[in-house]
């Protein structure tokens, strides 16, 4: 019994710590990869129980998103509309058309419509709609252009990073208050010189703003930030109540 | 790697190794028992050795992937049910506040309700009402659990049957009509 192993067993070791590496790397590589919300809810898009096209009532029909999504300015929480506010119209427009139906059934017999839940934060998140819209804080910075998707998708990934990529910085998301829901805004819309009779410069800067040609995202958010005092927190307790 | 055992080939010697005393005695009896206990060729199936075993090997391996893997890794579907039609200023999670009063012996205490969803959750007295200046009684302050109360009646009864919403309904018009004509008399 002299020789109990056969000399093939001497690399084992080697050969176990190697592998255990590389397996080891593949899995915390595959994680860090995939297991993020860029990955995970990006492009989520679930069939809703009725084929509501947002490009056809914002763009072509040029509804605000308030007129559904009303309590985004008031509340925490935003809110699916009601039957009834489909109904509004749906009593006499497209009366007939069977991808209506669902809603009809729901206002005849009372049963809401079961929509599937895209934008969720995890129960952790303390998250206040009221206080992002009425600050200058865009629909489109969260939820991306909606008035162009026909099926709603999860656009942006909604991760802790991603919230503090505006956190830290607003000044490069937010815009007049008056064009949240224009979700087509482009900096370059912004004619200088009625902007800055509207909301004036920040203080400090010396360069007359309202002859420049263009204005900047940076600059339109460094003068709201300073006008309204917009200061995110940037602490823990500031979304982890 | 499998480690094939070779056994040596049965001795030369005569010497025959038995394993159980039927085996020993070798009889008719013994034969037939052993073959139905034992039939020969029950461990192969298609006459490979290993293939059960192999087999089994598989089933278990696969299980142990689709239970782990695939079943609860999709993100579940949750909904968004909202009303068919909406309370008047209610909005989910706020607060809504009622300007109230609640009879008492010497006349109505003003108050303000608070309510979340509907659900009365606090009663306040009202600030801008002069008769009380917002103050409130211990009373007040918790007839808010009144409300709550599970003796309150939840159908219409009338003198100790069970009625409808109609026969109420009548019955108040009737009230109305009879006092509006004798003006309030018999009233409390």
């Amino acid at each position: 019994m002299a020789n109990f192993f056969p000399r093939w067993t001497n690399w084992l070791p080697l050969k176990i710590m190697i592998c255990g590496i590389v397996i080891v790397t593949a899995l915390v590589g595959a994680t860090w990869y995939y297991d993020t919300p860029k990955y995970t809810r990006v492009g989520y898009m679930p069939t809703q129980p009725v084929p509501f096209p947002h490009d056809l009532h914002v763009t072509q029909l040029g509804m605000d998103c308030r007129y559904c999504h009303g309590y985004v300015e008031v509340a925490a929480h935003s809110n699916v509309p009601d039957t009834q506010v489909c109904m509004n119209c749906h009593t006499q427009v497209q009366k007939d058309n069977p991808k209506l139906q669902p809603v009809r059934d729901s206002w005849t017999t009372g049963q809401p419509v079961p929509w599937v839940q895209i934008h969720r934060t995890p129960d952790y998140v303390y998250y206040n709609h009221a206080a992002h819209v009425n600050r200058g804080i865009s629909c489109f910075s969260c939820h991306g252009e909606v008035n162009h998707m026909p099926v709603v998708y999860h656009a942006k990934p909604h991760g802790m990073a991603w919230c503090l990529e505006c956190h830290r910085a607003p000044e490069n998301f937010l815009r007049p208050e008056d064009q949240i829901t224009n979700l087509n805004w482009k900096p370059d819309d912004v004619n200088p010189a009625a902007f800055v009779a509207k909301y004036g410069q920040p203080q400090g800067v010396k360069e007359d703003w309202s002859t420049k040609k263009h204005i900047s995202q940076r600059e339109i958010g460094l003068t709201l930030k300073q006008r309204w005092d917009v200061n995110p927190p940037t602490n823990c307790q500031g979304c982890h109540r | 790697m499998k480690r094939v055992f070779q056994h040596p080939p049965e001795g030369l010697t005569g010497k025959r190794y038995w394993r159980s005393l039927g085996e020993l005695s070798d009889t008719p009896e013994f034969r037939e028992w052993l073959e139905r206990e034992f039939p020969a060729g029950a461990a192969e199936i298609a006459g490979d050795e290993v293939s059960r075993r192999s087999f089994l090997k598989l089933m278990g391996a696969s299980m142990a992937l689709a239970g782990f893997g695939l079943t609860s890794c999709r993100k579940p579907e949750m909904h968004l049910v909202p009303f068919t039609k909406s309370a008047e200023w209610v909005i989910p999670g706020k607060f809504l506040y009622y300007a109230t009063a609640m009879p008492r012996r010497y006349g109505a205490l003003p108050l303000v309700a608070t309510t979340v969803d509907g659900r009365p959750i606090k009663i306040e007295g009202n600030p801008l009402h002069p008769d009380s200046n917002g103050a409130t009684d211990a009373f007040a302050q918790a007839s808010v659990l009144d409300l709550y109360d599970p003796s309150r009646s939840q159908r219409f009864v009338q003198e100790r049957k069970l009625s409808d919403r109609a026969t109420f309904e009548k019955y108040i018009a009737d009230l109305r009509t009879r006092l509006a004509a004798n003006g309030g008399a018999g009233l409390a």
